[in-house]
């Protein structure tokens, strides 16, 4: 598994997102409320690129005539389509079971391990109150 | 019989590519079209679209708004970036939502018809056209016919007008009579009549449901009801019995619902034939010569080869059309809407199809 860093901390602020290629793809990484998610950029529905979607809430399960609105800043919808997923999972709201997005595992770490093996590490300066982003592919 | 273009007009050097059949272009603002329109509707025109039954999501997709700012659709060269570039398309059947057909005052509608009509002339059939892969659709106001017909007559033998184009809301199916001059003047000039959704139920025109529908995922879903009601009407009005150059196409009405209702319809005609004694055959028997379907927004079930079989059920070799409904919401990609279809299969609904329907050139292979 390779690892790829997306940037500082301080420069994904919650709320955000930043859209980077690592190993031939286009992923996006999500701050919810200072963690980070990772998901494919590419929507399993008709490929458009979904990380560009509003990131949103969502109406939950609820009795015929009643909104319950939830999950602020946890829903991603697609840009075309409007396909709602699951920031924190990849998982479609209307299956998720059966229609997902791949997603990454993203970490936060104050000192970058093997940063010598990346020659675009380097140029990053390393410190403790601002971790990196670190995207798992 | 309907001309088209014959296998002999392969090889003419037309563009190679598919064609899509329907693309939206925008103003980038309403004083775009009020530049065209005269006193007194310049100061009466404010733009505007259905009024209500907005997509709650969103209604155009969000990447399409071009990078300079303005609305989805609006810029031509972004609008070749992200469509006729990506999808190496070409030729673009474009179809501008005037909404003409929502105003009671009929002068009005004619008015807003024939600005659009002048602006989409200037800037995208002519400015931004030098390779001619943008082809224009005539909008009318279908409530006055008359007028409509003398704002075809204003346009005939234009160079990148394919079609007449008018929306699905209405106050009467399109095979009743009042129409008529529409046809007339759509058969004289070799212009086919493509019906789009947009004033259903909006302005002065019915709702084809029980009443309105409460949400917009239930008005969407029945914008094909109408295309029903008003093919089934074309066809046992004898439209095509007294137009036998008449071609018109469905545009962005639904697809799979076809073959049960011309199922339906024929078995209806084999007992009540002697009801509408000028049909000389079967009602389905005239859709291969005077109706197209364009494919967007396409039905797909979760198990691909059923939509194979209503393929072949419905003629689609013959008689439907690839269309993206770019930028709208419920874009189709030309490379991800579809199942894996037969190669000929392919290149007839991508691009052999429309270009005989529209009398666009011929190529020999689509990318």
């Amino acid at each position: 598994m390779a690892r790829h860093v997306v940037g500082k901390v301080s420069e994904v602020h919650p709320g955000e997102r930043r859209i980077v290629e690592a190993e031939g793809r286009s992923i996006g990484v999500f701050n919810i409320d200072g963690a980070f998610f990772a998901m494919r950029n590419s929507c399993p529905h008709q490929a458009a690129p979904l990380c560009l979607g509003a990131i949103k809430g969502m109406t939950m399960p609820s009795k015929p005539g009643e909104y319950i609105w939830a999950r602020d800043g946890e829903i991603l919808r697609c840009p075309w389509h409007g396909w709602e997923f699951d920031i924190k999972t990849g998982r479609s709201i209307f299956n998720p079971h059966r229609m997902r997005v791949k997603s990454y595992d993203v970490t936060v770490e104050q000192h970058l391990v093997d940063a010598e093996e990346d020659e675009s590490v380097e140029t990053f300066p390393v410190s403790v109150e601002d971790g990196w982003i670190v995207l798992h592919v | 019989m309907v001309a088209t273009a014959t296998e002999q007009s392969v090889n003419t050097g037309g563009r190679v590519g598919i064609v899509d059949c329907d693309v939206h272009p925008s103003p980038a603002n309403m004083d775009e079209i009020r530049e065209y329109l005269p006193m007194p509707w310049r100061d009466r025109f404010g733009g505007g679209g259905r009024g209500f039954f907005g997509n709650p999501v969103h209604g155009s997709r969000l990447d399409s708004v071009p990078p300079g700012g303005g609305p989805a659709g609006s810029d031509p060269d972004f609008l070749r970036t992200q469509l006729i570039e990506e999808f190496g398309t070409a030729y673009a059947v474009l179809l501008p939502r005037a909404f003409c057909n929502v105003h009671p005052d009929p002068d009005m509608g004619t008015a807003i018809a024939a600005a659009y009509n002048d602006w989409v002339a200037d800037k995208w059939l002519s400015k931004h056209n030098a390779d001619g892969v943008f082809k224009g659709s005539i909008t009318v106001n279908h409530h006055d016919p008359h007028a409509a017909a003398r704002e075809i007559e204003r346009w005939a033998g234009h160079p990148h007008f394919v079609q007449v184009m008018t929306d699905s809301g209405a106050r009467a199916p399109f095979g009743q009579r009042q129409y008529y001059p529409i046809y007339e003047a759509c058969e004289r000039n070799n212009l086919r009549f493509a019906v789009h959704p947009g004033t259903d139920g909006m302005g002065i025109n019915v709702q084809p449901s029980p009443g309105y529908p409460t949400h917009y995922i239930e008005w969407h879903t029945c914008l094909s009801l109408n295309f029903q009601s008003h093919l089934v009407s074309i066809l046992t009005e004898g439209v095509f019995e007294r137009f036998p150059g008449l071609g018109i196409t469905l545009t962005e009405g639904g697809v799979s619902w076809l073959p049960a209702l011309m199922w339906r319809l024929d078995a209806e005609w084999k007992a009540l034939r002697s009801e509408v004694p000028w049909m000389t055959k079967a009602p389905s028997a005239y859709l291969r010569d005077h109706v197209r379907l364009s494919s967007q927004p396409l039905e797909n079930p979760d198990d691909s080869k059923q939509l194979l079989q209503v393929f072949e059920m419905m003629d689609a070799e013959h008689i439907l059309m690839f269309a993206s409904d770019y930028p709208h919401w419920d874009f189709d990609s030309p490379t991800h809407a579809f199942p894996k279809l037969p190669d000929a299969l392919r290149k007839r609904i991508f691009s052999t199809n429309a270009r005989e329907w529209y009398g666009l050139p011929a190529e020999n292979d689509i990318p």
